[in-house]
């Protein structure tokens, strides 16, 4: 399941009903406990994290969801990781200092740190080799990983994924055993953020070649830390993790403070799942002690009591988008000035009342959330100087001189196409796809509105472009890391148009916006970066191929006596910040 | 009877055939999400993984190819695959769950036996009393009661960290038997008072309409005539013969239950096999639903198997019929 999808599904759970308040305010600061700069905190104590479901992925390989990020950064280090307030700039973490480029920024080195040691049973430092490492096993079966290929693919001599056997990539070099080379056949500003995903936290090969001989690998459930935390393990090496019940983190006795910028305040971290009652969970964390939510935003009713009686226990935190995706393919969608129309119709002050109103997100003015590099230079909060996308109640009038524009004399659609629209058959998803229907209808369209499970939404409509769906009123995005290049190049590029699980839904092709996606992929100074990303937002949004309409805040609460962080780049607590007052 | 016993077991290894075929067909040959991109776990735009991934999986062979391999995995090697969510092994991961269902179960069929059987005797036998309007009163709130709000109801009376009087534990405090006996029962409590409850009120009003019957017929006023005493003629003739289909009740609830107690599992987060399905269904994780729906029939094949040959004991017309 693609991270949207999950997100889709987590966010899901966080509006069940229409609850309308007013709570915190716009813009894009993470707001409530632990939203700031991480507090300094106490040493010791046991923290406990409620989950709903289990974690999806525990091996740093194809660990991919924010619950998966919650357990893997206090476990693993990759070579760079975020501190919590800073969502622009990775920190080194595995590494020792920032990349050096060179070659035009086709030749990227990595100096790492001395004396980054693993914990039981390999108790042995972490070298460049085991970075290598970790990177060639992700392109097998045994270690399916979804991005693998989209940010490190561009290493010279990067297989295709799916390999039976870890293959030597002759573009990641190891001239010792601290440092490591990688040569690119192009620059890439995402390419050195994606050194931040725990794709590049080492795996020693001596120790795990013989579970990654399995398929899938097993070297999840044996795994070996670098980070402050490590899962309990039995005498066999075998972690002690009971899926489906609980996980318990204690301290890795081989890590050092003096290597690393977590604080690690706690002794213990127990992860508790199957907390599918999310009501009931909550009101346990705020009443209880020493517990903090982990995969469930807590349930609107939890948050409006949270937000009146309890302050001090909950923090919102930005996370990604949501929007209806317009097929550009079908007709009469392929006429720019129809999809206008529909924008211009949109009420989105009614679409975001089906997911319970301000308390869960901002209006969306256009696609890169606040808070992102290039939020501003795309239009801060106010969008882009687009007329359709300026009335958050939707405006029938502007919206019937564009539909005059394709060609409609009477401001309304008069053609024959019947507009197909797939979206979630339960839920508050439900709710928004029907809005959207009837604002669709005030229009004029005929609408043929098919409600099915949000796995076969995606799976089998939506991500096909063969099924030729014309309207997808329950997507959204949450980018792997806060960089234009990875809210773009999967959404908006022509050439991320595949076959199966597409994920460029509204299947836009514009010459002049995969020209300014493939220029802006190469920039690697962040502000050049920013703007040119800012720049293909607005280009986007000028062929009004969707209706962006929240950009979600996450919710997020904590017993009275948690001194919580909130990780802003994964809009949930660090555990390795977090501390027991 | 040896012969009856064989031909059932028959009948029930041809049912799971059965199931297990309609389960793959519909979950396999039929599935609402594509297997390959949920086991590759992320966004998977990228088609040589997906390829890789059908190919590993087999899902590129015709479906009656991948059925056969399934049910050759199974039989002969007991092996209902991986988790496509966490790579999990499906038995393993069933395995560890049933001794949770199971203490859920059987505890609570306790609770409802021991609680049920009385109430409907004494309902019989004190017709349009207090204790019968009563007991008949209570018996249609707890029937009317769905399992689900009733959890939550008493999580937030008597739960000991969000309940009003705190006095049992709470949602989430499950403890296997043998890692503490006195935590195992402590956590139990609630979930058997709540799973039993419904059972307790259905079986209380069939025994109860059954004795009536039953106390009415004339072997009974025989009986009474020849002086047998009252508690005799009541427990030794009459519920005897009534209790018969509430027996064929039980054998079913149980096998059902151990299928998964999905809704008590769920509000008091147990870890038992129908939180396992329910988890699988939400995430269209296919061998996971695969193998709980087979364990689940499996379990309710067998509940009707003893309830078939306790019947044979029972009524030596069944098993020549």
């Amino acid at each position: 399941m693609s991270r949207h999808v999950w997100r889709v599904l987590a966010l899901a759970v966080a509006a069940l009903t229409a609850l309308t308040w007013s709570a915190c305010g716009g813009g894009d600061a993470a707001t409530g406990i632990g939203a700031g700069a991480p507090a300094k905190g106490k040493k010791g104590g046991t923290l406990n994290a409620l989950f709903a479901n289990d974690l999806e992925h525990i091996d740093p390989g194809e660990a991919f969801y924010q619950p998966d990020y919650m357990m893997v950064f206090a476990v693993h280090r990759p070579l760079y990781s975020f501190e919590p307030t800073n969502l622009e700039v990775a920190s080194p973490d595995l590494a020792a200092a920032p990349p050096k480029l060179s070659d035009g920024g086709r030749t990227v080195t990595v100096k790492l740190k001395p004396g980054v040691r693993y914990g039981p049973p390999v108790n042995r430092t972490a070298t460049s080799a085991d970075v290598k490492y970790a990177i060639e096993r992700a392109f097998t079966a045994a270690v399916p990983n979804g991005y693998a290929p989209t940010y490190f693919g561009i290493v010279e001599g990067a297989p295709e994924p799916g390999r039976k056997k870890p293959t030597d990539i002759k573009g990641i070099e190891t001239p010792d055993e601290e440092t490591i080379v990688f040569r690119l056949s192009e620059s890439s500003g995402a390419f050195i953020k994606a050194l931040s995903l725990p794709i590049t936290a080492p795996v020693p090969e001596d120790y795990a070649k013989r579970y990654d001989a399995e398929t899938p690998s097993q070297y999840a459930t044996h795994q070996a830390a670098t980070g402050p935390y490590m899962i309990e393990a039995g005498k066999d090496g075998r972690i002690t993790y009971e899926i489906g019940k609980r996980m318990t983190l204690v301290r890795n006795p081989n890590w050092s403070a003096a290597t690393d910028f977590r604080p690690a305040y706690l002794d213990r971290i127990e992860l508790t799942m199957g907390n599918e009652d999310t009501t009931v969970a909550a009101r346990q964390i705020l009443k209880g002690k020493g517990l903090i939510n982990g995969d469930f935003p807590p349930d609107p009713p939890v948050i409006k009591e949270a937000v009146q009686r309890r302050k001090s226990q909950i923090t919102f935190a930005p996370l990604g988008n949501r929007y209806i995706s317009l097929n550009t393919k079908v007709k009469p969608l392929d006429d720019v000035n129809v999809r206008k129309a529909i924008v211009a119709a949109s009420d989105r002050n009614a679409l975001r009342l089906t997911r319970g109103g301000p308390i869960v997100g901002d209006l969306a003015t256009h696609f890169l959330a606040p808070g992102q590099p290039g939020f501003e230079e795309a239009g801060g909060m106010k969008g882009p100087n687009l007329d359709f996308i300026q009335n958050p109640d939707g405006s029938m009038a502007l919206a019937a001189e564009y539909m005059k524009k394709a060609g409609y004399a009477s401001g309304r659609y008069t053609g024959s196409e019947t507009l197909t629209m797939v979206g979630d058959d339960s839920g508050v998803g439900a709710r928004t796809a029907e809005v959207f229907q009837s604002q669709l209808q005030k229009l004029g369209f005929e609408v043929d509105f098919r409600q099915v499970p949000h796995d076969t939404m995606f799976s089998k409509f939506c991500n096909v472009p063969e099924a030729r769906v014309a309207v997808c009123p329950n997507v959204g995005w949450l980018p792997d890391f806060a960089d234009g290049q990875a809210w773009f190049d999967p959404t908006f590029s022509g050439e991320s148009i595949v076959p199966e699980n597409n994920s460029n839904w509204p299947q836009l092709d514009f010459p002049a916006i995969n020209e300014a996606i493939d220029d802006a992929k190469k920039i690697t100074g962040q502000a050049r970066r920013d703007k040119a990303w800012g720049k293909i937002d607005r280009m986007v949004m000028a062929q009004a191929p969707a209706v962006p309409w929240i950009w979600d805040k996450q919710a997020n609460i904590a017993s009275s006596d948690v001194q919580g962080a909130i990780a802003r780049w994964n809009a949930q607590w660090d555990l390795s910040f977090t501390s027991i007052k | 009877m040896v012969t009856y016993i064989l031909r059932r077991l028959l009948w029930a290894a041809f049912l799971v055939l059965v199931v297990s075929f309609l389960t793959f067909v519909i979950f396999y040959a039929l599935p609402s999400a594509d297997p390959a991109v949920l086991r590759a776990g992320a966004r998977s735009g990228n088609q040589a993984l997906l390829e890789s991934i059908r190919d590993t999986l087999g899902l590129d062979e015709p479906w009656y190819v991948q059925y056969a391999k399934y049910m050759e995995r199974l039989l002969f090697h007991f092996d209902f695959g991986f988790s496509y969510r966490n790579d999990a092994s499906v038995r393993e991961q069933i395995f560890d769950r049933i001794p949770a269902t199971a203490s859920l179960v059987l505890g609570a069929a306790v609770v409802w036996i021991a609680v049920g059987i009385p109430v409907g005797v004494v309902s019989a036998t004190r017709r349009r009393s207090w204790i019968d309007r009563i007991a008949m009163g209570a018996a249609l709130v707890a029937i009317s009661a769905p399992v689900y709000w009733l959890g939550l109801v008493v999580l937030y009376l008597f739960a000991d960290d969000i309940g009003r009087f705190p006095v049992f534990k709470g949602s989430g405090s499950y403890v296997p038997l043998t890692e503490s006996p006195a935590g195992w029962f402590g956590s139990l409590l609630l979930p058997w008072l709540v799973l039993a409850a419904t059972a307790a009120a259905f079986y209380a009003r069939l025994l109860r309409g059954n004795l009536r019957d039953v106390l009415s017929e004339d072997y009974i006023r025989t009986a009474r005539a020849k002086g047998l005493r009252e508690r005799s003629v009541v427990w030794r003739h009459g519920v005897r013969s009534a209790i018969t289909p509430v027996v064929t009740l039980l054998g079913l609830d149980i096998g059902i239950l151990l299928g998964g107690a999905i809704l008590t599992e769920t509000v008091f987060n147990i870890p038992g096999v129908g939180r396992l399905a329910f988890s699988a269904i939400r995430g269209a994780d296919l061998p996971m639903i695969q193998g709980t729906v087979l364990i689940g029939a499996l379990f309710i094949i067998l509940a009707n198997l003893v309830v078939d040959v306790l019947y044979g004991f029972l009524d030596p017309r069944v098993r020549v019929g």
